[in-house]
């Protein structure tokens, strides 16, 4: 893992956020602390608070969407800033503080391993917040239908916080689900033989504002998710899913 | 007897007035260009075909027996919900296409901002 850093790998730590500019100062003053060397950028999914403010303030760079995406979008937009700046490994983390950066070297390192995708993963110690009875259920379903589908078992399917390697940031930066992306995005990049790897850490419930996921869409959720895992198993590879046709 | 075999005139003037009213709007339409020529043409032939039938609904007997349909309105029923679920069908494909390009020229716009304002800042 040293040996590798010494190639000076450029990575991105990519903010998707919606209405988190109380939240977003805590998180960029934990990134600041973290001793690696990284650039961030928030992608602003078109908030109408100060989100933009709050970056700018803090001489984040900031893409700020003229349009909602959705979490999808917005974090695709993240990829695509990734590959046109050329940086070989782009981290996901929610604008909300339930990821605590003190886990990035730790997420990072499966990365540089050589694996393709590294996952943070709050069931495997099982520490810290692990959200409710019911989103556990949800979540051990995920997991058991990717084991079935491509083999693996991956504990935390659902979890945002994950870093990639150059070949995914392609891959993703080229076709990225609009929604509920993270099951979905980790069958394809198995389906297309790259290599994922989970590590333990401790999440912290959100801190203010509430999340996508609301009790009335749960059910819509499980469907939606369920066939857009499925759809991935059985998509052509390299990522030709049914979520993108040519734009 | 056979459903629309004794269709009173009435109802017969009231259909073609109907259709007449529905093909001419459909052509004003394109003319003034709010719908586009691709979506258009759908319309233009349902519109026309509507004018055919209630001018020569024997058009509709023939099609009946043809497909062995008892009711010659069941046939009309059958050939319309066809249609429609191929029209509907055609549109979610097109707004599923349509989605999809309006959000990459949206991430393409957010990235051409932060570009620009980087440049301006570094002058």
């Amino acid at each position: 893992m040293e040996q590798m850093e010494k190639y000076n790998l450029k990575t991105l730590v990519i903010i998707p956020a919606y209405k988190e500019a109380k939240n977003l100062p805590r998180l960029f003053r934990e990134l600041k602390e973290v001793p690696l060397d990284f650039d961030i950028v928030v992608i602003n999914d078109c908030s109408p608070d100060d989100t933009e403010a709050v970056c700018r303030q803090h001489g984040i760079p900031v893409v700020s969407l003229p349009v909602n995406l959705g979490i999808g979008g917005a974090v695709q937009t993240g990829y695509k800033y990734a590959l046109e700046h050329g940086y070989d490994i782009a981290v996901q983390m929610d604008g909300d503080g339930q990821h605590d950066p003190r886990f990035l070297k730790l997420v990072l390192s499966r990365i540089y391993e050589g694996y393709h995708m590294s996952i943070g993963s709050r069931f495997i110690e099982g520490k810290g917040y692990q959200s409710s009875l019911t989103r556990r259920a949800g979540i051990k379903f995920f997991s058991w239908l990717i084991k079935l589908l491509t083999g693996q078992y991956i504990s935390d399917p659902t979890s945002g916080f994950r870093a990639c390697s150059r070949e995914l940031i392609r891959l993703f930066a080229g076709s990225y689900p609009k929604d509920y992306p993270e099951p979905e995005t980790i069958v394809t990049a198995l389906r297309n033989k790259y290599r994922i790897a989970e590590v333990p850490v401790i999440m912290r419930p959100r801190q203010s504002g509430e999340s996508s996921i609301t009790r009335n869409l749960a059910a819509y959720y499980m469907i939606k998710v369920t066939l857009a895992v499925i759809m991935a198993a059985i998509a052509r590879k390299n990522g030709d899913g049914a979520n993108e046709w040519n734009g | 007897m056979n459903g629309m075999g004794e269709m009173s005139s009435v109802l017969r003037i009231i259909l073609i007035i109907g259709s007449l009213i529905f093909f001419v709007f459909i052509m004003n339409m394109v003319r003034t260009k709010k719908l586009e020529l691709k979506y258009a043409l759908t319309w233009i032939l349902t519109s026309f075909s509507f004018v055919l039938l209630s001018i020569f609904p024997e058009i509709l007997f023939f099609i009946a027996a043809l497909m062995h349909i008892e009711l010659p309105v069941n046939a009309l029923y059958l050939c319309v919900i066809s249609l429609l679920l191929l029209i509907v069908f055609t549109l979610s494909v097109a707004v599923s296409r349509q989605a999809l390009r309006i959000k990459t020229l949206v991430q393409e716009i957010g990235l051409i901002k932060e570009t620009l304002e980087r440049m301006k800042k570094e002058g």
